[in-house]
């Protein structure tokens, strides 16, 4: 099973851990990826966790309550989680399914997540 | 068979026949011609009728049983030939062709007349009065539409109305007929009726997928019907087991939904639905099975019927009800499938099921 | 079998006649179609062109029995002629006209022999209607094409999203919104986020004079996926009529960032990027 091409990579910078999810991941591969990543926020003691899940073509319900999971968890571990690359088409999907990030920053591509959790000025902005 | 007309069968073959082998095929293409030559002769139209039967024989060849191939050529044909008299039917689908259709008056269409009688006496014979005798007057004696209308004091349009209802009936008595059996439960022939009219609200209503999943006399006489009006390869059956069918499902309904030139944001839209719906398969019933169709009319769209023997949903108002937070209701994920698409449909029965049917438009087709 | 070959034979002598006569037959046809006054935009000389191909076409569709190659210069007849003005029931009327020329010398060739004539007719007429409708049918086809394309552009101009300086975009909405126009406003909206790397989205609706509660619901789902691809959104010039609206469908206000006017909603929108200093500096202390 997890003899292909890897799924994610969790790559760590300094205080921030990024994650890349890199191929439409089924429920399970999402509750290991989960389990992975709130694994080493721990062991790294992280401040900053960013997931791009740029390469997501469909987020339902069950990928942004496992997304909203993981940055509970980074919260209650110290961390602040920005999820980045959300597609148009998917953020549009999420929004009329009913589904948002419950409060979970979020920024166009990974440049960004690292600028919004570096820079105190932008994180400001997003307190709506 | 001169060269020229054997050149002409092997190009058929190849458009779409690969799935009869190619003697099946020059078999039926002899009987089809024989079939057609007797009633219209070699006329220019002649060729086309036979053509036309064979793209609808082919198109639903992989859906038929073989034995039902050489009966359903020769309906076909006949069927075609006899509405070479109302052009209403053709024109819609094959406007290039634009054939002539006045009402024939030479001996071999007496005779044509003649022969459709016998062949359809017993199906007629099972219509009422009024259905009978409307078609005999409209198809046979070619009388159109306005006069049977000036004659009843009614309109050309309910005149028309009443003719395709009609039709729709005599097409299930043939096929009824031929199939020589008579159909297992009350609801075939209403089911039947609704999918040979293709009244697709009354299939609703009738919820003609479960009866026609459930019910295999049903399942085998539907194909002719639907083949008719509907496209056979646009339908994709995909069962659904476990976690990983989930993502290939949707990655497969997608797919199939691109073909008909859907935005990137309503194939987003379809396959997240397909998700949330596989997802309760696995998590509630363990497995069940996807039915992806490809519609034509009135636009294009996609219909996806989901299916599953599971423990089935006990209060279905309280599985919709949508919840403040986003998970509300049962948290099935129905409420914001519901939203996401066009038309939403659900049945279930406790210790039974749940079938959902759910489709979504696309735009009016662009060129 | 034999009602065919003569039918067949029929077909090729009619074909042969009208060859025959091709530039009598033409002529008369093209002054038919003048004392119809139909095709008025056309100039004599293209006239005289555009009558000679679909006379030739319509030759050819008679003799070989394929509308393949008339359809085709149908489509492309009507594509040129579309854009000044030709009506559909002009197009109808020549091919109709020539239809009823051609059967004028028919007649008059084979009126001593009655029996032949109706032969004539009887072989002329299936093909005659399947041209006129193939013609029909090619220029009602491509006038919805162009008609399509035309809305799809109206459609385009009227949503307009302006990258105004390097992060920000302004979405002016102007006119009725429909459910339609709606979801297209959205979708490239978001795809102009992406584009522009947009950060901050200002969407004025001092233009939109009716918001009910399916456009207002449009309006928050846009604003919260705008947020989920990383972009704020500050929306200007909510009449207090759509206020009251988005409060009746549950919007928490609050939680929207609305400014009165448009110039204030851009200085906000400048505050949000960073560009005042001061403001920056405030911000970097909270």
């Amino acid at each position: 099973m997890n003899s292909g091409p890897a799924l994610v990579s969790i790559l760590r910078q300094g205080s921030t851990l990024i994650a890349s999810i890199h191929t439409a991941l089924d429920d399970s591969e999402l509750v290991r990826f989960r389990t992975d990543l709130v694994g080493q926020i721990g062991e790294h003691r992280c401040r900053g966790v960013i997931i791009d899940v740029a390469a997501l073509d469909v987020i339902d319900s069950f990928a942004a309550l496992t997304l909203r999971t993981i940055a509970e968890m980074a919260r209650l571990r110290g961390a602040r989680t920005v999820i980045v690359g959300i597609q148009p088409e998917v953020a549009f999907t999420m929004v009329r399914l009913g589904m948002g990030t419950g409060g979970i920053p979020t920024a166009l591509d990974l440049e960004e997540g690292l600028a919004l959790l570096t820079g105190g000025a932008d994180g400001d902005r997003r307190r709506s | 068979m001169t060269p020229s007309q054997s050149a002409e069968d092997a190009d058929l073959a190849g458009d779409s026949g690969r799935r009869l082998a190619g003697e099946d095929l020059t078999e039926l293409l002899a009987i089809v011609r024989r079939v057609v030559g007797a009633r219209v002769g070699s006329l220019p139209i002649a060729e086309d009728l036979v053509q036309e039967t064979l793209t609808r024989v082919l198109a639903a060849a992989p859906s038929v049983d073989p034995g039902l191939l050489e009966p359903y050529a020769i309906v076909t044909a006949k069927n075609l030939v006899a509405s070479m008299w109302r052009d209403d039917d053709r024109k819609r689908r094959n406007q290039h062709r634009a054939a002539d259709l006045r009402a024939p008056e030479s001996p071999e269409a007496q005779a044509l007349i003649d022969e459709e009688r016998s062949a359809m006496a017993s199906a007629l014979g099972r219509l009422d009065e009024h259905e009978r005798a409307l078609l005999i007057e409209h198809e046979l004696r070619g009388t159109d539409t306005r006069t049977i209308a000036e004659e009843e004091g009614t309109t050309p349009g309910a005149v028309a109305a009443r003719l395709s209802r009609s039709r729709a009936r005599l097409r299930v008595e043939y096929v009824l007929g031929l199939d020589s059996g008579d159909p297992p439960t009350d609801r075939c022939r209403p089911v039947l009726l609704a999918l040979s009219s293709a009244d697709r609200r009354r299939q609703r209503e009738l919820d003609a997928a479960t009866h026609l999943f459930n019910c295999d006399f049903c399942g085998r006489l539907s194909e002719p019907l639907l083949a008719r009006g509907q496209r056979q390869d646009g339908v994709l059956r995909i069962p659904i087991a476990a976690d990983p069918d989930i993502v290939k499902a949707r990655g497969s309904v997608r797919e199939l939904a691109g073909r008909l030139g859907f935005s990137r944001t309503d194939l987003t839209v379809l396959a997240t639905a397909v998700s949330e719906l596989c997802r309760n398969i696995v998590r509630f019933a363990g497995s069940g099975e996807l039915l992806v169709e490809l519609l034509e009319e009135p636009r294009p769209g996609v219909r996806v019927t989901a299916r599953d023997r599971g423990p089935g949903i006990a209060d279905l108002e309280a599985a919709l009800r949508d919840g403040v937070s986003t998970y509300g209701g049962l948290g099935l994920g129905l409420p914001g499938v519901r939203r996401l698409m066009d038309e939403f449909a659900i049945t279930s029965e406790p210790g039974a099921g749940t079938t959902v049917t759910i489709t979504i438009w696309g735009k009016d087709p662009t060129t | 079998m034999t009602q065919t070959t003569s039918g067949q034979h029929l077909l090729s002598e009619l074909v042969a006649h009208l060859r025959e006569h091709r530039t009598k037959l033409r002529e008369e046809w093209a002054e038919r179609i003048q004392q119809a006054h139909l095709l008025t935009a056309m100039t004599p000389q293209e006239m005289a062109a555009e009558t000679t191909s679909v006379y030739d076409n319509y030759v050819e569709v008679l003799e070989t029995g394929s509308v393949e190659a008339l359809q085709h210069y149908a489509r492309d007849l009507s594509e040129r002629i579309i854009p000044r003005g030709v009506e559909t029931h002009e197009v109808v009327g020549i091919v109709l006209l020539l239809r009823d020329v051609l059967a004028r010398s028919l007649f008059e060739k084979y009126q001593r022999d009655f029996g032949l004539l109706n032969q004539v007719l009887d072989a002329y007429e299936p093909a005659a209607n399947r041209i006129a409708n193939t013609v029909a049918v090619s220029f009602v086809d491509e006038r919805e094409r162009v008609i399509r394309q035309q809305q799809d552009a109206i459609r385009e101009l009227s949503t307009p999203v302006l990258p105004v300086r390097e992060r920000l975009l302004i979405l002016p909405i102007i006119g009725v919104l429909d459910s339609d126009r709606a979801k297209q406003l959205t979708e490239q909206l978001l795809a102009g986020i992406r584009r522009h790397r947009a950060r901050v989205v200002v969407i004025d609706i001092t233009g939109a004079p009716d918001v009910d509660e399916a456009v207002a619901n449009h309006l928050v789902q846009t604003v919260d996926a705008s947020r989920l691809m990383g972009a704020s959104v500050i929306i200007t010039g909510l009449s207090p009529k759509i206020a009251q609206t988005l409060v009746t469908i549950g919007v928490d206000l609050s939680k929207m960032n609305t400014i009165g006017d448009l110039q204030g909603g851009l200085e906000e929108a400048e505050r949000l990027l960073g560009y005042a200093v001061t403001k920056k500096e405030d911000a970097t202390l909270s």
